[in-house]
């Protein structure tokens, strides 16, 4: 697990946008890790992912350049990515690989 | 941002704005989604996300009792759709220049719908399968009648949410809210089709694009035969589906249309 305190810093914010998107009843803060999977592991639906690029739009503004990141992407290939990808995107560097 | 009060109903609208294309000016764009199953993120990743990077302003909304939008118990006539859009094109600031509206199915209907109520305020339209004419009204009951009657009363949506099934859940939920909770089914009863006078008094660019499999193609036929500037676009091989079926050619399509509706017109070039 990074200890980058800027990637950790967006993992923890991220994760207030997702359980705010999706109700605390359905996502705890302490399931959401940087492995964390949109649609495998939180089941998101595309609306939400929807709600949580507003929100994310709203916070890092057009620095976030979601369109860039998702324009070659269908909604399938938006769903399989992880937490940490999305955290990558954003700090704009890659959150580091777990310690071997 | 994401939710705007209009028409006295809380809507979940989506703004994305346009990429960095320095010398052009995009167009602006509202996407109006299909009935019951459908929410503003159909058009995510398949148009909203490339049209964006191609320049252009686009506006997502989920329609009145639809995705994120609030649930009221009446209100699901064309009419007041066309009152929601044009409260909410004013909420936005988007009523002083003309929008291009892209509708996909029942989206596509409220869409020329406006365009016929309020031609100041549509520069254009792009029709996704959009039923018009002929006998989708009896057509659309009759599905939507047994889906409601199937949902009345039924567990399933508490049956998949216990399994985990979280997203099959909420969606057979919305449809059961939508169907029996709401008067959406008399709405559209209620409803009439176009005429070849609406079509003939359409004022703006009109692009029609349909499934060759599907039913909807006569009506888009005949709206290209009285429209003044209609284009219909069939794209082989598929049905009603051509949002998610189809995708590929469909985005070439809309964005090359979004890329005319951007270019400014011959006589508004001032010296």
């Amino acid at each position: 697990m990074t200890t980058d305190p800027t990637a950790m810093r967006i993992l923890a914010e991220i994760t207030a946008m997702l359980v705010q998107t999706v109700g605390d009843e359905f996502l705890l803060a302490e399931e959401v890790t940087f492995d964390t999977t949109f649609n495998e592991d939180l089941a998101l639906e595309s609306i939400e992912f929807v709600a949580l690029a507003e929100l994310l739009r709203q916070r890092y503004g057009a620095a976030a350049d979601l369109i860039s990141f998702l324009a070659e992407k269908d909604m399938e290939e938006i769903l399989a990515l992880t937490v940490g990808d999305l955290v990558a995107h954003i700090s704009g560097t890659p959150v580091s690989a777990p310690a071997a | 941002m994401a939710e705007i009060l209009a028409n006295s109903l809380r809507f979940h609208v989506h703004r994305l704005p346009a990429a960095d294309a320095p010398g052009e000016a995009g167009a602006t764009a509202v996407f109006l989604h299909g009935l019951v199953v459908d929410n503003l993120s159909s058009f995510y990743a398949t148009l909203a996300v490339p049209a964006a990077r191609d320049g252009h302003d686009i506006v997502l909304y989920d329609l009145r009792g639809h995705g994120r939008t609030e649930r009221p118990p009446t209100g699901y006539d064309t009419a007041t759709a066309v009152q929601d859009l044009t409260a909410l094109l004013g909420a936005l600031g988007l009523d002083t220049r003309p929008v291009t509206l892209v509708g996909n199915s029942y989206g596509g209907t409220i869409a020329l719908r406006t365009a016929l109520a309020r031609p100041d305020l549509v520069a254009g339209l792009i029709l996704i399968e959009a039923p018009l004419s002929g006998p989708w009204i009896e057509n659309m009951l009759d599905t939507l009648s047994v889906a409601a009657l199937d949902l009345e009363g039924s567990k399933v949506p508490k049956e998949l949410a216990s399994l985990g099934a979280r997203k099959a859940a909420r969606l057979t939920a919305t449809a059961d809210e939508l169907l029996n909770r709401t008067s959406l089914i008399d709405d559209i009863a209620a409803g009439r089709v176009f005429t070849a006078e609406d079509f003939a008094q359409l004022r703006c660019p009109v692009l029609a694009v349909c499934g060759e499999h599907s039913e909807l193609v006569p009506g888009a036929e005949e709206l290209a035969r009285h429209a003044p500037d209609c284009t219909i676009r069939v794209l082989p091989g598929l049905g009603h589906d051509v949002l998610q079926g189809g995708t590929d050619e469909l985005r070439r399509v809309v964005l090359d249309r979004l890329a005319a509706a951007a270019r400014p017109q011959p006589d508004a070039v001032t010296v």
